[in-house]
């Protein structure tokens, strides 16, 4: 299943005005061998994961809000065992440090492709391989910003939570 | 006259038009911003780490595989293959313990019998405890699988590589194999598992290859989840579907995340020291004092 849209503006609490976040989604299922409808499952699954991935992507990079509120927002996306390594990890995982010199970013495409876990009939787990690039204004001029990730994610009572990540961010991501 | 006027024309405006392209060429070099690099790059990564050992029963079931003309459930047939597989995430450790589907044991509640007959008197929960009170170990959790659970799992992963460790001709099983590295489809993997009538070792080499293929197996996934991280999901409603367990989910997946660091060089795979022997009528198998010895260091700390 693919869905693309740049609905979601950014929770933007300051003074950036940057477009919408234009994300493209494709999804899969895997679930039990008998009975279980893929695309079907995938489908259904796949509006709560999108809003968890423009939560992440606006918290990460869009939300100047958040690297004053200690990236509270962002790190409450992960599960607790990796929140601390999570918060180690910032710069891998968001803009980071690089926050504080940014004036603006300007969201450019996200790509996400997401595999849903199922068991029981509901979502469990999903493995989400995470693309996202924009630029942003410093005071020099303007750069490109970057993620790619792979996360690793469980369904809980909270909702949708990482439990493993691995993470790039920078010129070379 | 009119042809060289035209020439000279052509490279008068040739001329101006290139003095144009080279300042312009120029201004716009000198005028382009650099892009800034607003982010050096960055790389991290983590995992669910456990602090603690981790302790599996690994049971393969002779029931419950109607493609083989088994019937019943699982989790009340004979626990035919038996593995105790102790991990240590701190050491980096680890065990893969064998034990003979006869040997002869305690089993709480109904004297002393076989031990895969556990499983039939009272299910997974008899055999863990039998295993615990015979070992002293402490069982987190079981994992049971059948002879069509085995095979439809290895099939759904595309086979696991195993080092298989000598040359089987068992017609019995329907082992044919050569020594050496191979990937085994479900069929072969569950001969190679079987295996015993020909082969040398008879009861302990079929012990140890079935370790061998709980190792073959955490080889295969490590490779094709290096390959593709979203095949993790794929492994874990392969294992749902074959595989019976006591897992809650979020264990399922942080030991599946976690499995993926475990170098299958780390586990240590053994057969623990047994004798043949007879009760009244009944051949069994009878476990040797190095098998105690083997438990208490085992729950001394000691995986190696």
């Amino acid at each position: 299943m693919t869905t693309s849209s740049g609905t979601g503006q950014p929770a933007t609490s300051g003074p950036p005005k940057a477009g919408p976040l234009q994300l493209e989604l494709k999804s899969a299922a895997q679930g039990p061998e008998r009975g279980f409808n893929p695309k079907t499952a995938a489908q259904r699954a796949t509006p709560d994961m999108e809003r968890f991935i423009r939560r992440y992507v606006t918290a990460a990079f869009l939300d100047p809000g958040q690297p004053r509120a200690g990236w509270r927002d962002l790190l409450a996306m992960f599960d607790t065992p990796v929140q601390r390594a999570a918060r180690r990890d910032l710069e891998s995982l968001s803009l980071g440090t690089a926050a504080a010199q940014v004036k603006t970013v300007r969201p450019g495409r996200a790509r996400a492709a997401v595999m849903f876990l199922y068991q029981g009939g509901r979502p469990v787990g999903a493995t989400v391989k995470l693309a996202f690039d924009g630029s942003a204004d410093v005071e020099q001029g303007t750069g490109p910003v970057r993620l790619r990730s792979v996360f690793q994610l469980l369904r809980t009572a909270q909702g949708w939570r990482i439990v493993s990540y691995q993470s790039q961010t920078g010129a070379s991501a | 006259m009119r042809r060289p006027i035209a020439v000279l024309v052509t490279l008068a405006l040739v001329g101006v038009a290139g003095t144009v392209g080279v300042t312009t060429l120029l201004l716009n070099r000198s005028d382009a911003a650099p892009a800034v690099t607003v982010q050096r790059a960055h790389k991290g990564a983590a995992a669910p780490s456990f602090k603690r050992r981790i302790t599996f029963l690994v049971v393969g079931s002779d029931s419950g595989a109607p493609k083989f003309g088994r019937g019943g459930a699982a989790a009340h047939g004979r626990a035919d293959s038996l593995h105790l597989v102790v991990l240590d995430p701190v050491k980096r450790q680890g065990i893969v313990m064998g034990f003979p589907r006869d040997s002869y044991v305690p089993i709480p509640g109904h004297g002393t019998n076989k031990v895969n007959a556990a499983m039939s008197f009272g299910g997974p929960a008899l055999l863990v405890r039998t295993f615990e009170r015979l070992t002293g170990i402490h069982i987190d959790y079981f994992a049971l699988t059948s002879f069509d659970g085995l095979t439809d799992l290895v099939n759904r992963v595309g086979g696991v590589r195993v080092n298989v460790d000598m040359n089987i001709r068992d017609h019995v099983a329907g082992a044919f194999m050569n020594k050496g590295p191979q990937r085994l489809s479900g069929a072969r993997a569950l001969a190679y598992a079987r295996a015993r009538k020909t082969v040398p070792g008879g009861d302990i080499a079929r012990s140890r290859h079935q370790g061998q293929i709980l190792i073959g197996g955490l080889a295969t996934y490590q490779a094709q989840v290096a390959k593709d991280p979203a095949r993790v999901m794929k492994w874990l409603a392969i294992m749902n579907d074959e595989v019976q367990t006591d897992l809650p989910i979020r264990e399922q997946l942080n030991l599946a995340l976690f499995a993926r660091t475990v170098a299958p060089s780390w586990l240590h795979n053994v057969v623990v020291p047994n004798t043949t022997g007879t009760a009244g009528r009944a051949s069994i198998v009878r476990l040797l004092p190095g098998a105690y010895s083997l438990f208490a260091r085992v729950r001394a700390g000691s995986l190696a």
